[in-house]
């Protein structure tokens, strides 16, 4: 019977569903985390009658034939890129991103991977790093000796030494830009990578060919809206219900039909 | 008196199809776009007004379409650029692998070269055929009502919008996407309105739904009780004859 397939695809999605509403409420409170929405397609039609087919020799046509679907898949599961709030950290290495644009990290393989986490830390050589200790591409040097730190808008980063009235420009911090910001494949630790969909980076300063500005210590939050995570959770438990009750519908047809007696 | 098992049969089969795409409504309850079926099912032939003695002809349960509720989805707001839900009956135009096909589904995004396209890469097309293509860096994207795509004040084109005379020339073929499966041209959509942020959800009513499923599965029961009855007869009628002495 094809109606327990089907409704068995209706569980398989809302349980990924439930998965993808499940990390999106996990990762609450994690900086630059993006949410992500699971959305379904429905699937292959199994065309019993087609529309058109001749119904009698006198050249009556079907109107519409009979469809009958196979349910319901994944058609993807996509971030939503929109900007998350900007908490106050006062962290003086804590940069947040208004608009749009990616940090780029070197990764320990030497390619390079994308993040909007700007809560970065100098390493023991003073180089601005990841909270996982990756260097940030250009890489930065804070001197050891520097009082204060501040960075521009548009990514100069200045430290002020002893004796120096002068700031002194230690590097500039870059933003890489893609087409399609939805299209970067999530490797974890807030980290993403380059792909087909995404197309090539363009790198440019911030503030510069349409890409965001930077801000000083604050840092980006999460752009996961508990609300809306907890109603779809409870759109997909139902609808998770409603399909188990199917399997229930049909399985009991199927009893009734075995139990005939002849 | 087999007549009587044929005709059940015939509603038998088609309570299981109209269990099926009960379950395939229930299984898209949360699909963008996606559009209520039943099945229509009819009894044949027409009847012939009752004449005293005459005996009555057998009808037959004929399953002859499938009929969809291409009524208005609930918009719900996902603040997405490129998430756009229709308001009316216009569909939008695609160019797929096998062809031009429609849909309400309204998930688009920026491919690789700027180019709006659906989750599997079809083009929107729109109003004269061509491709949507944005430079990202130009700033914001704005789509206005009558889908005119606008970049501060670049216009960009106009997001196509189209739909049908007769509406049962639409044929699904899975993706949330509908085939055109006659020659009749699609015509401008002139009322409909594009709401960018939003998406169609399915016009899908649980409820409705689920009483529909109760009701299949009591209406199965009862005709397979009108079977076994039928069989006890026929089983109870040889035993008789067979008694003859």
């Amino acid at each position: 019977m094809q109606a327990l397939r089907t409704a068995a695809t209706g569980m398989a999605a809302q349980q990924l569903n439930v998965d993808v509403i499940s990390n999106n409420i996990a990762n609450m409170n994690t900086v630059g985390f993006k949410k992500q929405r699971a959305e379904f397609q429905d699937l292959l039609y199994q065309t019993i009658e087609r529309a058109g087919a001749q119904s009698s020799d006198q050249g009556n046509v079907v109107p519409t034939g009979v469809q009958v679907g196979g349910g319901v898949k994944t058609g993807s599961v996509y971030r939503i890129t929109e900007q998350g709030n900007m908490t106050a950290t006062g962290g003086k290495f804590d940069v947040a991103i208004t608009g749009r644009g990616f940090f780029q990290v070197m990764m320990p393989d030497g390619t390079i991977a994308y993040t909007r986490a700007g809560n970065f830390s100098p390493n023991n050589q003073g180089q601005l790093v990841t909270e996982d200790g990756y260097l940030i591409e250009p890489a930065i040097t804070i001197p050891e000796d520097a009082t204060d730190i501040s960075i521009s808008k548009s990514g100069q980063v200045q430290a002020i030494r002893p004796g120096q009235t002068q700031p002194e420009i230690v590097g500039n911090i870059e933003l890489a830009t893609f087409v399609n910001e939805a299209g970067l494949d999530a490797i974890g630790d807030n980290l993403l990578k380059e792909s087909a969909a995404s197309g090539a980076p363009t790198v440019a300063a911030p503030g510069i060919d349409g890409t965001g500005t930077l801000n000083q210590g604050y840092t980006e939050a999460s752009n996961v809206d508990a609300v809306s995570e907890i109603t779809a959770l409870i759109v997909a438990q139902r609808a998770y219900e409603m399909n188990s009750k199917v399997i229930t519908s049909a399985d009991e047809m199927l009893r009734t039909a075995s139990n005939i007696r002849s | 008196m087999d007549n009587a098992l044929y005709v059940g049969l015939s509603r038998q089969m088609t309570l299981r199809r109209e269990l099926d795409i009960v379950a395939n409504n229930i299984a898209n309850m949360d699909t963008t776009g996606f559009k209520v079926e039943s099945l229509m099912v009819e009894t044949e032939p027409a009847a012939p007004a009752h004449t005293a003695g005459a005996p009555r002809p057998v009808k037959f349960v004929i399953d002859r379409s499938v009929g969809r509720d291409f009524g208005q989805g609930v918009l719900r707001s996902t603040g997405a650029t490129f998430d756009l839900g229709i308001q009316g009956d216009g569909f939008f135009r695609v160019r797929t692998a096998d062809g031009e096909q429609f849909t309400r589904d309204g998930r688009y995004h920026m491919d690789g070269d700027g180019r709006l396209v659906t989750e599997d890469g079809a083009a929107l097309l729109d109003e004269g055929g061509g491709e949507i293509v944005i430079d990202p860096k130009l700033g914001p994207v704005s789509i206005a009502k009558d889908g005119v795509v606008s970049q501060g004040q670049e216009r960009l084109g106009k997001v196509g919008l189209f739909q049908f005379q007769e509406l049962s020339v639409l044929e699904k073929v899975g993706e949330n996407r509908f085939r055109n499966s006659s020659n009749a041209q699609p015509i401008p959509a002139t009322e409909s309105v594009i709401q960018q942020g939003m998406l169609e959800g399915s016009n899908v009513k649980p409820i409705s739904e689920v009483t529909r499923m109760i009701e299949i599965t009591r209406a199965y029961e009862a005709i397979t009780k009108m079977m076994e009855a039928n069989a006890e007869l026929s089983r109870r009628s040889v035993e008789r004859m067979g008694k003859v002495n």
